[in-house]
C-alpha cells in the first residue's frame, strides 16, 4: 500500500500535492511539466478529482481523540419542562479546527474580510439568499466572499438563521470547533474561552469530524477552552436569540452568564462578584433601551446590589440590611 | 484590487495564460476558455488580492477541473444509462439517481477503508494538508516531523486514494 506507483503518477501526486497549497506560485514549472508529455494533464485531473471526490471521507478523519459528552443529571423535578443545569468544568485538551474549504471555480480558496460591532451595537448581515447573520454588540465575525456557506465567530454573540442546504451545509467555526448546520436558527456566543450554542430551530451538529454532537431545537452546549468536556444543557427554543428584541431569557444560568450578556447587548461593562458569579438566575431580562430603568431593575431582579464604578456596573452580593 | 488592476494583470499575461490553459488539456478550445473565464471574473467582487497572477491561473486550473469532472460525470451517466436502456439519452437530468447515489457512497466507504489502512500520522498530514489547507512546512513545525515525512506521509495517502478510486472504476 505505501509503495510508489509508476512515475507518471507519482509526478501526478507531486504536482498535486503542491498545488494543493494554497500559497503555490510555481506556474511556470507546472506549465513546463504539462508540456512535456501530452499524457501529464491527464494523469493531474485523474489525481486531483479522485482527491476531490475523496475530501468527504477525509473530512471525517478526526483531528485529535474526541472528548467525553457530558449531560447532567436532571434539576429538582419542575411544573413545566425538565431543566438540566448548566455546570462548570476545567480540564485539559485544546478544541480542534476544521475548515470548510469553498473550491469556487474563480479564484483564491478563501476571500476573508471582517464585520465587528461597538459595544451594545447590533447589525445584521445578510450572507446569501436566505442566510442571515445578526451580531449582537461587542462581537466580530469574519465572512468570507469566496464561500458564501463559511462564518467565523471571532468574538461576542451571532444569530444565525440559515437556509439549509444538506448537499452545501453551512459552517459556523468558533473557538476552534465547527458547527454545521443541519437546519435553521441558532445562537453562537463566544466569550472569553468559552463556546456557547443553542438551538431554536432545525438542529446543529457540534464538530461533525470529532464529537459530532447534534443540538435539537432547545438544546445548548457549553464548552470551555483546555475543557475535557462538552457540556450539553437545555435552552428555551422560543428565547433563543431574543437579545435581538431586548428580551434574554434564562434557566439557572450562572450571574457570570448573564452579566456577560447584559454588557453584551447594553455596551456597559459588568463585572460579578467572584462569590455570586455561580449563582444561577432564572428568570427573564428586557432590555426595552431605557438603561437607568434596566439597571435600577437589575437589582431586585437579580437578587444582587448594582454598584456604579468608575470603569463598570459591579454586580455584589445583596446587603439586606440596606432594604 | 479593482477590476482595471485584475484587468491589466489579465492582459499583460495574456499568452501565458492561453498556453497554460492548452498545456492543460483545453486545446483548441483555449481561447474561448479564455475568453469565458474573464467574463465570469470580471463578474465576481473580490477583495484585495494579494498575488493577482496566480490568482488567475489558479482560477484557470480550477475551470479545467471543473471541466474534467463534467465530462467525467457524463461519461459515467452516459454508460450507466446505456447499461440499463441498451441506448444514448440525450440530455439526462442532472439529479442523480438513487443508483448514482448509492454508488457515490460506496466510492466513499471505499476510500475511508483506503485511509483507514495508511496509518494515523498519514491520515492526520492529509486531513490538515487536505481540509484545512495547511502548509508542509507548518504541518511538520505543528507535529514536530521532518518535511520529507509529511512529503512521504502526503504521499501514501494520495496513493491509497487512487487506488481506491481505480479499484472502484474497475467495479464499474
Amino acid at each position: 500500500m505505501a509503495e510508489r506507483l509508476d512515475n507518471l503518477r507519482e509526478e501526478a501526486i507531486g504536482w498535486t500535492i503542491r498545488l494543493a497549497d494554497p500559497a503555490f506560485d510555481d506556474w511556470d514549472a507546472f506549465t513546463a511539466w504539462l508540456e512535456a508529455d501530452p499524457r501529464h494533464a491527464e494523469a493531474y485531473d485523474v489525481v486531483s478529482l479522485a482527491a476531490d471526490e475523496a475530501d468527504p471521507a477525509v473530512r471525517s478523519i478526526p483531528r485529535e481523540q474526541p472528548r467525553p459528552i457530558v449531560t447532567p443529571p436532571p434539576a429538582f423535578a419542575r411544573p413545566h419542562r425538565r431543566r438540566a443545569a448548566m455546570g462548570w468544568l476545567g480540564g485539559a485538551v485544546a478544541a480542534s479546527l476544521v475548515a470548510a474549504t469553498g473550491l469556487g471555480v474563480w479564484g483564491p480558496r478563501s476571500d476573508p474580510y471582517g464585520v465587528a460591532t461597538g459595544p451594545g451595537e447590533r447589525r445584521e448581515i445578510a450572507l446569501e439568499n436566505g442566510t442571515t447573520v445578526t451580531l449582537n454588540g461587542g462581537s466580530r465575525v469574519t465572512l468570507d466572499h469566496a464561500n458564501p456557506r463559511l462564518a467565523t465567530l471571532d468574538r461576542g454573540e451571532a444569530l444565525f438563521t440559515v437556509r439549509h442546504d444538506e448537499s452545501d451545509p453551512f459552517i459556523v467555526r468558533v473557538g476552534g470547533a465547527v458547527l454545521e448546520d443541519a437546519g435553521t436558527v441558532f445562537n453562537v456566543v463566544r466569550d472569553g474561552g468559552t463556546t456557547r450554542v443553542s438551538v431554536a430551530e432545525g438542529a446543529v451538529i457540534y464538530n461533525p469530524g470529532k464529537e459530532a454532537v447534534r443540538l435539537d431545537p432547545g438544546r445548548s452546549l457549553t464548552v470551555l477552552d483546555g475543557a475535557g468536556e462538552v457540556r450539553l444543557g437545555d435552552a428555551d427554543a422560543a428565547g433563543i436569540g431574543g437579545w435581538r428584541k431586548g428580551r434574554l431569557v434564562y434557566e439557572s444560568a450562572p450571574l457570570a452568564v448573564v452579566a456577560a450578556d447584559l454588557a453584551r447587548s447594553t455596551g456597559v461593562p459588568i463585572a460579578v462578584a467572584p462569590e455570586i458569579a455561580t449563582t444561577p438566575f432564572t428568570g427573564v431580562i428586557v432590555d426595552d433601551g431605557d438603561r437607568a430603568r434596566l439597571f435600577a431593575r437589575l437589582g431586585p431582579l437579580l437578587d444582587v446590589d448594582v454598584v456604579p464604578r468608575k470603569q463598570d456596573v459591579l454586580l455584589s452580593p445583596r446587603n439586606r440590611a440596606n432594604h | 484590487m479593482t477590476s482595471n488592476g485584475l484587468e491589466a494583470v489579465f492582459l499583460e499575461n495574456r499568452a501565458r495564460l492561453l498556453r497554460f490553459l492548452a498545456a492543460r488539456g483545453a486545446g483548441e478550445a483555449a481561447e474561448d476558455l479564455l475568453q469565458d473565464l474573464w467574463f465570469k471574473l470580471s463578474a465576481a467582487t473580490t477583495g484585495p488580492i494579494a498575488n493577482p497572477l496566480s490568482y488567475l491561473y489558479r482560477a484557470a486550473d480550477n475551470l479545467m477541473r471543473d471541466r474534467y469532472r463534467a465530462v467525467r460525470q457524463s461519461e459515467l451517466r452516459d454508460s450507466a444509462w446505456q447499461e440499463s436502456t441498451g441506448a444514448t439519452v440525450v440530455g439526462v437530468s442532472d439529479e442523480p439517481s438513487s443508483e448514482r447515489a448509492l454508488i457515490a457512497r460506496e466510492d466513499l466507504r471505499r476510500v475511508e477503508a483506503a485511509l483507514a489502512e495508511i496509518g494515523d500520522r498519514p491520515r492526520l498530514i492529509f486531513r490538515r494538508h487536505r481540509i484545512e489547507g495547511e502548509g508542509q512546512r507548518e504541518i511538520a513545525a505543528a507535529l514536530g516531523v521532518s518535511l520529507s515525512t509529511v512529503e512521504s506521509d502526503l504521499r501514501k495517502a494520495y496513493r491509497a486514494i487512487l487506488l481506491a478510486k481505480g479499484a472502484g472504476d474497475d467495479e464499474a
